[in-house]
């Protein structure tokens, strides 16, 4: 089942890779003259542990966009994605802004990356949309944790559980239950016209599987994996991206709830280090 | 220091503490007749995360203890104990049970303000501090609260907090319907805590609590965690569960474990939403 699963998920990531590198969202042009990709919450928090020189591994970098931003900011970089549309444009990127010595791209399921790939890094990094393509977070801490070497530092930067809980009819002012916070191993089943980055874009591939992942469910297998926790932070706002009605795009470019601009907790930030 | 809760908002929670306590003794959710049988008040929750931390002569300090059950449940178990509540009955009652049930030599109970608690207990460590079950909504500062937890942990001791989930205390009923829907008590506002007019007791819905106000104070995960990596503690796990230790509305469904759900609407229990959690951290050891 698993299989199926990631092959629905796969077809469709490939298919996207397609449309997100013309999508407005993604502004790679605006990436090939210098502009940085990465959101004000992850060069604040993850920032001052990335200098010259620091390795970083990206897990499920889509087409490298924000791998390659932090290998602007001087880190030694390493973007693995399950898509080999993603892993391809991900290499012509790094190619045409002159990173290609300091980026490296592998095409991989990141719960069998220790199969793809050797090493161990100062960061290991991974973002915004990336755990609810993921059934199974036991393996997943364990891959974190072996490619993490003593001292060094995880980051994620994701939506919040509850943001993906609410039914599809809520309205700010009755925020209905729609989807599991538990969802045991079981994923839900979508099938949505349109793309996330591109909602006009008619894809072939529409049937995605999902998990959505509490807390603990996040969080415990990487205490159990020996990782420390060092903050977990939840906030009212996220970057552009959660296709909800409920939603509005303020000011400074964040979505917050409509009228509930600090009340409802819409992403999270979590940093952990690696004993040793 | 000050301390963080605001006098009126402390006299009217002691005031509704001290009523809960009358409420409660009698009430056959706390069971208090079972418990001088010998029943435990503790869950299988608590006994099967902390109990193997807690042994024949472990020292165990219990903040926010109400009126002791669950403090001389964990002496029964070999533990010496210390419990501190707000509620000057609730103390009063507690040292009370211990007394019935010959455990006064190894339990003592404190009468103070959860802020006072340094002022109370010295500089005394324990092997185990314990905190459960709608102890944290009682206060505004958790920065202070674990500063607390942490000054009074052995090097290597264990702090275990059970607790109800912050997403639950965000669940509003839907009017007119056995349903849940999410509101807007999700994140922290330390500045303005709820004040909330008391209709009964978790423990008995029926009682009568005229005229009672609580004053509370809304948490996430963060604010927790955070509170006691910044006190210098190391989370060791953080568990989520499906399952409250009481009823939020008087249509949730019990179980044989006393654990209440939210039911499902088709005579069956939800499973999907986070209703309590766990949290076991340590202090490190040098």
């Amino acid at each position: 089942m698993l299989d199926d699963y990631l092959k629905a998920n796969l077809a469709s990531w490939d298919e996207a890779v397609g449309l997100h590198v013309d999508a407005q969202m993604y502004d790679v042009e605006g990436f090939k003259k210098g502009r940085c990709s990465l959101s004000d919450l992850e060069v604040s928090e993850l920032g001052p542990f990335v200098h010259e020189g620091t390795t970083l591994l990206h897990l499920q970098c889509h087409f490298g966009l924000d791998t390659l931003s932090w290998a602007r900011r001087g880190a030694v970089v390493t973007g693995v994605d399950f898509s080999g549309e993603g892993i391809r444009a991900a290499r012509g990127l790094a190619d045409e802004v002159g990173l290609s010595a300091r980026a490296a791209f592998v095409q991989s399921d990141v719960l069998a990356l220790p199969d793809a790939l050797q090493g161990s890094f100062d960061v290991v990094f991974t973002s915004w949309g990336a755990l609810i393509w993921l059934g199974d977070l036991e393996r997943w801490a364990q891959v974190v944790a072996h490619f993490l070497r003593p001292g060094g530092t995880f980051y994620i930067a994701e939506f919040h559980p509850y943001a993906f809980l609410l039914a599809d009819d809520s309205t700010p002012d009755s925020l209905r239950l729609g989807y599991p916070y538990f969802q045991y191993g079981r994923p839900q089943r979508f099938d949505e016209p349109g793309d996330y980055a591109d909602p006009e874009a008619l894809p072939e591939s529409t049937v995605t599987f999902e998990w959505n992942h509490g807390f603990a469910e996040i969080i415990d297998p990487l205490l159990r994996n020996g990782l420390r926790l060092d903050f977990l932070h939840e906030l009212p706002s996220t970057i552009v991206g959660l296709p909800f009605p409920f939603l509005e795009v303020c000011a400074d470019g964040l979505q917050r709830v409509k009228g509930h601009h600090d009340d409802f907790p819409l992403s999270f930030s979590l940093k952990m280090t690696k004993e040793g | 220091m000050t301390d963080p809760i605001p006098a009126k908002a402390r006299a009217a929670n002691l005031r509704l503490w001290n009523a809960w306590t009358r409420i409660h003794e009698q009430s056959a959710y706390y069971d208090v007749e079972g418990f001088k049988a010998g029943a435990t008040s503790l869950r299988p929750l608590e006994l099967g995360e902390l109990g193997p931390y807690v042994h024949e002569g472990t020292t165990l300090l219990h903040l926010q203890c109400h009126f002791g059950l669950d403090t001389l449940s964990w002496a029964r178990r070999g533990a010496d104990v210390v419990g501190l509540d707000l509620s000057d009955e609730a103390i009063e009652l507690a040292r009370k049970l211990a007394d019935e049930v010959g455990l006064s030599r190894r339990a003592a109970f404190v009468c103070a303000d959860l802020y006072d608690a340094d002022a109370h207990l010295g500089g005394r460590l324990f092997d185990v501090v314990f905190v459960s079950w709608g102890a944290i909504e009682w206060l505004p500062d958790l920065e202070r609260w674990a500063g607390i937890i942490a000054r009074h942990l052995a090097p290597g001791g264990t702090f275990y907090l059970a607790e109800i989930h912050p997403f639950a205390g965000g669940l509003e009923e839907v009017p007119g319907e056995h349903d849940v829907r999410v509101g807007y008590r999700l994140l922290p506002d330390p500045g303005h805590p709820e004040v909330d007019a008391i209709v009964g007791s978790y423990a008995d819905r029926g009682a009568d609590t005229t005229g009672l106000v609580a004053y509370g104070w809304t948490h996430d995960l963060a604010e927790i965690l955070g509170a006691l990596t910044g006190a210098g503690l190391r989370v060791e796990h953080l568990h989520e569960l499906p399952t409250s230790p009481a009823p939020f509305w008087d249509w949730m469904v019990q179980d044989e474990e006393r654990w209440w759900w939210l039911p499902d609407g088709a005579g069956g229990r939800r499973r999907d939403l986070p209703l309590s959690f766990s949290i076991r951290a340590t202090r490190p050891a040098a």
